[in-house]
């Protein structure tokens, strides 16, 4: 549904390349269906203009515009995110942060970096890797996403068990807020006057208004990292070895588990050397320094072992290290072997209750008459159900939608969220009274309200709605261009 | 809520602030009756002035009001710990001393240490984002405080975050309330994020001629491969304060967990910092942490004035030694303490016989000049009201505090909670 009358669009046309250049426009309806969905295939929705800025005052620009022909408009970095965030869902422009991708500064005595929204998350950590630092949140698609989108979402990764999400990230950013003016929030250091700006604009889903610039932490690169694989017969003995990880003190870097669905399907694509007979193994990832590695790797085996374990072993050397990641990280790839479509949900519950849990989803799956393969951040909860289906067979992409919401709903009931790093986007904008009162979604509407009093920034997104305006369910999933080019994986 | 948890009169005394006596203090004893405190001192116009522990009342602009204090103090309960997910979750009027014995009971702990947690609650502690020498490596209020209910000028109960370590479901309301100085809501439960209790944790002091050398030394530590939990910076004054042996300006650096890692950075730190063999790494006593953030504060009793300074970390010494030669020359004494890798410096400053207020605005200031000259902000932390007449309290926010007046006008409308005491009017 595009919002401008076609006897508009030149002229609109010819304002935008006014600010951002020839190049930098695209209205060929051929050319915005690449903008029309995000690596959430479910969701699409078409856009009138998708513009290129290169600066901020680009982008300023840009948004006066809209302000001034009343046109919603929405950021987009790569366009990985999970949730329909970045969706122009009541048409309008699209303002791609792509052309913006440089790093501005770093500066390693005080460890801060000040980058562009659409620098890609790896090439951050590429960039200050020589000098021994690394940005720290990793999520799994950072080959291809970009930190202005990790903003958007708060995005998390297998690291952020022990080094927390992108906002223990972010001291700072200059904005482009919804009327057009440019603003910094926060600054370079830890402290500064009044409201925490930065804190509540990270994971705002792009409804606060559009960052240009960003100041990072970057930490020192761990001396020594040290990767064990436990196997188990039973899934509720892997989750006991969670607890019980913690229980002896400590914190890994992350904790993941992969459950036997998954290990067959990995080791048919990839043979990463996971016993495809086991219920569900785990990855146990500790880093920091060389002294003690050992003692704490010898205790973590041990918590294994004690846990029910079949197996625990610690990778020799780097390769094999690599090799169990690759198992891990690969996951999603492998699912095309046995299933031509799946969805990824992503809920969190506390992680005492991931027996329970596991079950509950598998037994909300099967009696939809589908199958479900998990592999998870189980050091902090954060679960990721994929629901497999063939998208030609009639009405099963309605019940895996169906199993999604019940899902969502469980995740609820047990004291957890709906969404541990993918965001609310469009997807989950109805689920949100599941766990906020109508009270506590009044308050944070007032929030947006002083942000972006218009609504013209990021409309349909976040908070429940009359209609959601993507159109769920009427279209086949297919993989995303990046997914296929095996540049990034969903979870 | 009863006779007895209504205070008025010269009960008052320990709720005054710089001289000024509130209308009354209340102490509820559920959600429902902050509510009802709430929505009768909104329908008569009163301020609400939300009090935990009392640590940082008088931070801030005076309430331009008298006001009604809402005590917190009956709200004292750990609603709910569970070791195997690593949170609890608290109600706002349980001192950081008692949640800590807790929890330390089930063999965990919460990674904050603010000043003084035998009075300090939890719920002040992020209302008036406190934080100690540990925020280092666990960071501040900010980064373990995952979920909270507050009940807002209107009397509305809102929840934001969850109970969950990991969540990005709406907006992250717990940031927006942490440092709030109870200006959006009273906070009535906090859910945080705990660590298991490490099996070994040192702090050790390396002492320095001067004050140049110290920061040098905390540098390089920063960019060693050391992973202190504490990293702070004392000048001669506040090194004495800590009651450290005779001697100047002190690094004073905490490690945790595995004795191996302990054992091997205490003996690496010796080399990072550019000891000889012979250097002399000492250990502290535990109980040192509990000072470490008070150490400026320690020098004088009582100082002349209180200032909070963030600066970029690798100026940190330089700010401290400006600073302290900027009182020098307008003839003050002042002690200097920081927290050197994340760049939080406190500052007091004293002066002999009978003090001008204009002369300490004067200083303060300076100071302020000095911390924008590294790139930062200073907060005076606390002041007699003769000195805030003189000087802002707050730094400037700059253009982002048109937002933060929009924020406070759209959750605050009546402009009930703490009218006046924060930045740009709010």
């Amino acid at each position: 549904m595009a919002a401008v009358p076609e006897s508009r669009k030149p002229d609109l046309r010819r304002q935008l390349e006014a600010i951002v250049g020839r190049g930098g426009v695209l209205s060929d309806p051929a050319e915005l269906l690449v903008y029309e969905s995000d690596g959430l295939t479910l969701f699409r929705a078409l856009a009138d203009f998708v513009v290129f800025p290169t600066s901020a005052e680009q982008v300023a620009e840009v948004v006066r515009l809209a302000n001034r022909e009343d046109l919603p408009f929405v950021a987009r970095g790569a366009g990985t995110g999970l949730s329909g965030g970045c969706l122009p869902a009541e048409g309008g422009l699209v303002i791609s942060l792509m052309r913006m991708n440089r790093v501005l500064e770093v500066d390693y005595e005080n460890q801060i970096a000040v980058v562009e929204p659409g620098l890609v998350n790896l090439h951050l950590s590429w960039a200050v890797g020589p000098q021994g630092y690394y940005y720290a949140p990793d999520p799994s698609s950072q080959q291809a996403c970009t930190i202005g989108g990790n903003i958007a979402n708060n995005s998390g990764g297998p690291h952020t068990l022990k080094y927390g999400v992108t906002v223990n990230h972010v001291l700072g950013l200059e904005v482009v807020l919804p009327d057009g003016e440019i603003v910094w929030l926060g600054g370079r250091t830890r402290e500064t006057p009044g409201y925490d700006l930065p804190g509540i604009f990270v994971g705002s889903e792009g409804t606060f208004g559009i960052a240009t610039k960003i100041v990072v932490r970057i930490l020192r690169k761990p001396q020594a990292v040290k990767t064990v694989l436990a196997v188990f017969d039973e899934v509720a003995h892997a989750s006991a070895a969670v607890s019980e990880i913690i229980a002896r003190g400590l914190v890994p870097a992350a904790v993941e588990m992969i459950d036997q669905l998954t290990i067959a399907a990995v080791e048919d694509a990839f043979g990463c050397g996971y016993p495809r007979d086991a219920a569900a193994a785990l990855l146990v990832e500790l880093d920091g320094l060389a002294a003690g590695m050992e003692a704490q790797a010898e205790r973590i085996v041990a918590a294994c072992r004690d846990s029910g374990a079949r197996e625990v072993r610690t990778a020799r050397d780097e390769a094999e290290r690599q090799l169990l990641w690759k198992g891990r990280k690969s996951a999603f790839g492998a699912y095309g072997r046995v299933s031509p479509a799946y969805m990824v949900m992503d809920g969190v519950i506390p992680r005492t209750k991931l027996p329970y849990v596991l079950d509950r989803v598998n037994a909300i799956v099967a009696a939809h008459g589908l199958r479900v393969g998990n592999v998870f951040h189980a050091g902090d909860g954060n679960l990721h159900p994929n629901i497999l289906y063939d998208p030609r067979r009639p009405g099963e992409e309605a019940r895996v939608v169906a199993a999604g919401a019940e899902i969502m709903k469980l995740c609820a009931e047990v004291g957890g969220s709906i969404s541990g790093e993918h965001g609310i986007g469009l997807e989950k904008a109805d689920f949100m009274p599941f766990i906020f009162s109508a009270a506590d979604l009044r308050f944070m509407q007032r929030l947006k309200d002083a942000f972006n009093p218009e609504g013209r920034c990021n409309p349909g997104k976040v908070f429940p709605t009359r209609k959601s305006c993507g159109e769920a369910g009427a279209v086949a999933y297919r993989p995303h261009p990046i997914e296929e080019k095996g540049l990034a994986q969903r979870f | 809520m009863g006779p007895a948890n209504v205070l008025t009169g010269v009960e008052l005394s320990p709720y005054a602030v710089e001289g000024r006596t509130p209308e009354a203090a209340v102490f509820p004893g559920s959600v429902d009756e902050v509510r009802a405190v709430i929505e009768l001192a909104a329908a008569a116009s009163v301020p609400v002035v939300a009090w935990g522990g009392g640590t940082a009342a008088a931070v801030g602009t005076p309430v331009s009001r008298g006001g009604l204090v809402l005590g917190l103090a009956r709200l004292n309960r750990l609603v709910e710990h569970e070791p195997g997910d690593l949170t609890a979750t608290v109600e706002a009027g349980m001192t950081m001393a008692a949640l800590e014995a807790a929890l330390r009971a089930r063999g965990q702990w919460l990674s904050l240490d603010p000043p003084e947690p035998e009075r300090a609650t939890v719920g002040g502690v992020v209302a008036a984002n406190a934080s100690g020498s540990r925020r280092h490596l666990y960071g501040a209020a900010r980064d373990l405080v995952i979920g909270l209910t507050a009940v807002t000028g209107e009397g509305a109960v809102v929840r934001g975050g969850g109970k969950v370590v990991k969540n990005v479901a709406g907006y992250d309301l717990p940031k927006l309330f942490v440092g709030s100085f109870g200006t959006l809501g009273v906070i009535v439960d906090v859910t945080v994020k705990l660590r298991p209790l490490p099996d070994c944790e040192r702090l050790v002091a390396v002492r320095f001629e001067r004050l140049k050398d110290a920061g040098v030394a905390a540098r390089a530590v920063m960019g060693s491969d050391l992973i202190p939990t504490a990293l702070d910076l004392a000048d001669a004054e506040a090194a004495r304060a800590l009651g450290l042996a005779p001697g100047g300006p002190a690094l004073l650096v905490g490690f945790d967990g595995v004795v191996e890692q302990v054992d091997w950075q205490c003996a690496e730190l010796g080399r990072v910092v550019g000891l000889g063999g012979g250097g002399r790494v000492e250990i502290l006593q535990p109980p040192m942490w509990g000072r470490l953030p008070l150490a400026a504060r320690l020098a004088f009793d009582p100082p002349a004035a209180v200032m909070r300074l963030s600066v970029l970390p690798a100026q940190v010494s330089e700010v401290m030694e400006q600073g302290a030669e900027a009182a020098r020359a307008r003839g003050f004494a002042s002690a200097w303490s920081a927290h050197a890798g994340v760049g939080v410096v406190t500052a007091t400053i004293h002066g002999a016989g009978r003090i001008e207020p204009a002369d300490v605005a004067v200083v303060l200031s300076e100071w302020r000049g000095v911390a924008r000259g590294a790139g930062g902000h200073a907060t005076i932390e606390w002041a007699p009201l003769a000195v805030k007449a003189e000087i802002p309290v707050w730094d400037d926010p700059g253009p982002a505090a048109r937002i933060m007046q929009r924020i406070k006008a759209h959750l605050d409308p009546g402009n009930v909670l703490n009218p006046g005491r924060f930045v740009a009017g709010i």
